[in-house]
């Protein structure tokens, strides 16, 4: 069996809160009952709060592992996301993890918040983390943070597993070298197989092994019985992807630069119609994992081998969460758990 | 009359479809802001013990809620389709 070969695999869930609050929460009891080791919550100032979402979470579930996946140095401060994850832990011990990274360039500009630094802000923010977590006074002196004598009134629990959300070569070395976990927005192997060579340069330099690490691929992710239904599902979220990828990653998987244009000048003027049409089979198959229960076994199975310890089912999940999130639970979990 | 009542006109072998579609048009809905804040809890809780989609108390909060946010689905279900007129008649002389 699969788990004999690579070891026993987890299985996270992400939701972007930006339903109303008693939908993702639905989903969420829904993907613990259904045997999702962790949920990931995205941070985004345009949807609901992720540490509002988080800590609903905490209430109405027992067992499963949550954390925003993933949030920034600079819409949050360091310290204050060390004191939400602190404070969350107290309401579920054993269950938070952070997710950093240096965040979305589009959302945080709508804000007026540059990307300055990205590597070094997202270390000194696990640097200010750790130390937070430690219930000692900080006085930290960084190029983008500064802290001076800071404590919390409380003292913090256990140690919160950290996980950076990275793509290019340099994150995702960091990520290895000071991360407990890496969140590699990616679905295909090609991009995985890079990420993990990042990764096991930073891994080597830390003097660890690659298995102290969760590597964990955060897809985009659609299931349903018809593959036709699934693909149409995830159309949208690979239109978006695609224009979002570099070039370098659009050639990686051989994908026609022209109609990556085209797909980001339609989506700059709203013409969703022409965005979403212009998606072919190689942007789907590079940028999802997506198709029947057996054909995303297949696609998982892949990444697997490509070394990762954590599959993430992301949007758009399927054409019906709920029965999406009930597929997995039934026909494709089992494949890779006892 | 309360979907208490109400609910135990639906036939057990009817229950498991109705809970299901209700569900449906609950997730899907776009009037989101028409779900009340303790009806929300309440389905909450009940998902969460898995009594949700097994007791009369959990699918009376579906019925309540779908009416609530999806009225005009919700009809049509219990009329066309699951063909429970006296639910529906019910339902609308509850309103």
């Amino acid at each position: 069996m699969i788990w004999e070969v690579f070891g026993m695999v987890k299985f996270g869930i992400e939701f972007v809160p930006r339903e109303a609050y008693w939908k993702t929460l639905f989903y969420a009891i829904q993907a613990e009952r259904r045997g999702f080791d962790n949920l990931w919550i995205t941070d985004h100032y345009n949807n609901r709060n992720v540490y509002v979402t988080l800590t609903a979470a905490a209430i109405y579930t027992k067992k499963i592992v949550f954390g925003p996946g993933v949030t920034n140095p600079y819409l949050i401060n360091p310290v204050v996301t060390a004191q939400s994850l602190a404070s969350l832990n107290e309401l579920a011990p054993g269950r938070v993890v952070l997710g950093i990274g240096a965040g979305d360039k589009t959302t945080l500009d709508a804000i007026g918040l540059e990307i300055e630094k990205p590597l070094t802000a997202v270390v000194e923010t696990i640097e200010i983390f750790k130390k937070m977590m430690e219930g000692k006074s900080v006085t930290f002196e960084g190029e983008v943070f500064k802290t001076k004598g800071t404590k919390f009134n409380f003292k913090p629990k256990e140690k919160i597993p950290i996980y950076v959300g990275a793509q290019g070569p340099k994150m995702l070395e960091t990520a290895g070298k000071i991360g407990d976990g890496v969140l590699i927005n990616a679905s295909h192997p090609k991009d995985i197989d890079y990420a993990v060579d990042c990764i096991k340069k930073g891994v080597s330099e830390a003097g660890k092994n690659l298995t102290d690490v969760d590597v964990t691929a955060y897809t985009s992710f659609s299931v349903h019985e018809s593959p036709e239904k699934a693909t149409e599902a995830a159309v949208p979220v690979v239109a978006f992807i695609t224009a979002g990828s570099p070039n370098v990653v659009l050639e990686r998987h051989g994908i026609d630069l022209k109609k990556a244009d085209k797909i980001r000048g339609a989506l700059k003027t709203g013409d969703f119609g022409q965005a979403f049409g212009s998606v072919s089979k190689e942007m789907i198959e590079a940028f999802s994992v997506c198709g029947t229960p057996d054909m995303c076994i297949e696609q998982i199975n892949r990444l697997l081998k490509a070394g990762i310890s954590q599959f993430v089912v992301g949007s758009p999940i399927g054409p019906n969460v709920r029965k999406s999130i009930d597929l997995i639970s039934e026909k494709i979990i089992p494949h890779f758990k006892k | 009359m309360a979907y208490q009542k109400i609910v135990k006109m639906v036939p057990v072998e009817k229950r498991g479809k109705l809970s299901d579609k209700l569900i449906d048009f609950l997730l899907k809905s776009k009037k989101e802001d028409k779900m009340p804040g303790g009806l929300a809890s309440t389905i909450l809780n009940q998902w969460q013990q898995g009594s949700l989609t097994t007791t009369e108390d959990g699918l009376a909060a579906l019925l309540e809620a779908a009416v609530l946010l999806e009225s005009e689905k919700t009809m049509e279900l219990l009329e066309q389709e699951l063909q429970l007129l006296d639910v529906a008649k019910a339902i609308k002389g509850a309103k």
